[in-house]
């Protein structure tokens, strides 16, 4: 090895064997080599010297701050998370049955055909009287061929105007010459929106 | 009895990431003096240094913190994503040293040169000046002798934070030593000053 070739080993390779033996023989590669260990001793002291050096303490408790937070974010999504598809899960469930509860319930009665001139005008009430006794105090008489009504069977009530001679239909009299008039009457209608049950606003039962 | 050997740096991450903090915590306290170090040494400024640790460390607690064992060691990310830092800092302006001067193709200094025995660099004074010629360093030699023979960050993780062949970074470490030897060799035996070398007298 000559010198030239130490120079180009030296900078590529941590002293080696053949490096040593070059330096041996030469003196200026000698010092070379010696340079080079006492720079190496002189970093490794630094080094050590430094290792002393930390970030200061603050910089752990902010980061352990920081963990804290991120970790409890983290668990606050996951139950958020885990809300979510029970969430789905159960509206997925409920509104079948919010459908069923629609189709099954009492349909609201649509509003009764115009039968007269200027006739109809109906409301769904809700206090509705009891229609069961035919010629109950309330007024109410029980249509001909309608279905009786249980007692806890849900029924509408609609106002509407028919004509008087509606009142023939159950049992009234009604005089000949009145006969094409309209006049108010409350209809009760059952849970299958059939009329059961009529009463005559303002007309005295004949 | 029998001893456990502690665990390494991939299994503390893989207990961080599952939430435990004490894996974090010995993480921290395992590799935060050499990040910080390797930022104070490279900016010069213990505030810079700080923040920077603390970025470092946040960036390793966000979810897609793109650490890839198979890529290189958990040390040499941290050392990555800190030297980016850094360079973000400079370029805001907050490192106000020169951290870039010099050529790669630069004249290396001789190792050695007659009759310049270098005298001892272990002791508290040989100690400052090296310290002192190492911060006057250009960056890419700073960096490396830093990074490999302050802190013993190995030639392939250094190379890969550099992203930079493993003999790029041997011969800039070489490069490196050889000027903080020129460096000590000027500051213990000055160069003559302008005045000294005034003429004497005239001869034209």
């Amino acid at each position: 090895m000559n010198c030239q070739e130490f120079r180009e080993g030296i900078a590529e390779e941590e002293a080696n064997a053949g490096l040593l033996r070059h330096a041996g023989r030469c003196e200026a590669c000698a010092a070379v080599l010696d340079r080079r260990g006492r720079l190496r001793a002189g970093l490794r002291t630094l080094a050590a010297e430094l290792r002393r050096t930390e970030a200061p303490a603050r910089v752990e408790v902010g980061l352990v701050a920081a963990f804290r937070s991120q970790q409890w974010q983290a668990r606050r999504a996951q139950r958020r998370q885990w809300w979510i598809p029970a969430l789905s899960w159960a509206a997925a469930a409920g509104v079948p049955m919010v459908v069923a509860l629609f189709l099954l319930r009492p349909h609201q009665p649509l509003p009764a055909h115009r039968t007269a001139p200027g006739a109809v005008e109906a409301a769904s009430v809700t206090d509705v009287p009891d229609p069961y006794s035919a010629e109950g105090g309330d007024g109410f008489i029980a249509l001909p061929n309608a279905r009786g009504l249980d007692p806890n069977e849900e029924v509408n009530m609609v106002r509407v105007e028919v004509p008087r001679s509606a009142m023939l239909e159950v049992g009234l009299a009604v005089s000949a010459d009145r006969v094409s008039e309209l006049v108010e009457a409350d209809v009760v209608l059952g849970p299958d929106g059939l009329a059961r049950a009529i009463r005559f606003v303002d007309e005295p039962m004949m | 009895m029998k001893i456990t050997p502690p665990e390494t740096d991939d299994e503390l991450f893989v207990r961080l990431r599952g939430g435990e903090e004490s894996a974090f915590v010995q993480l921290y306290r395992r590799r935060q003096g050499a990040i910080y170090r390797f930022v104070l040494h490279m900016s010069r400024s213990p505030a810079v240094a700080e923040d920077v640790t603390q970025e470092v460390f946040v960036a390793l607690l966000r979810e897609g913190c793109g650490y890839d064992p198979d890529r290189g060691t958990l040390s040499g990310y941290l050392f990555g994503i800190a030297r980016k830092l850094l360079l973000r800092q400079v370029e805001r302006g907050r490192v106000d040293v020169p951290l870039e001067s010099g050529s790669e193709d630069a004249a290396i200094p001789e190792l050695a040169v007659a009759g310049n025995a270098l005298e001892d660099l272990t002791n508290r004074e040989g100690i400052e000046a090296l310290r002192r010629a190492i911060g006057t360093l250009p960056r890419r030699y700073r960096e490396v002798v830093v990074l490999c023979d302050l802190e013993e960050v190995d030639y392939a993780d250094t190379a890969a934070m550099l992203g930079c062949p493993i003999g790029t970074v041997r011969s800039r470490l070489h490069r490196a030593r050889a000027l903080l030897l020129d460096k000590l060799n000027h500051e213990r035996r000055p160069r003559p000053t302008v005045s000294a070398l005034s003429p004497i007298r005239c001869l034209t």
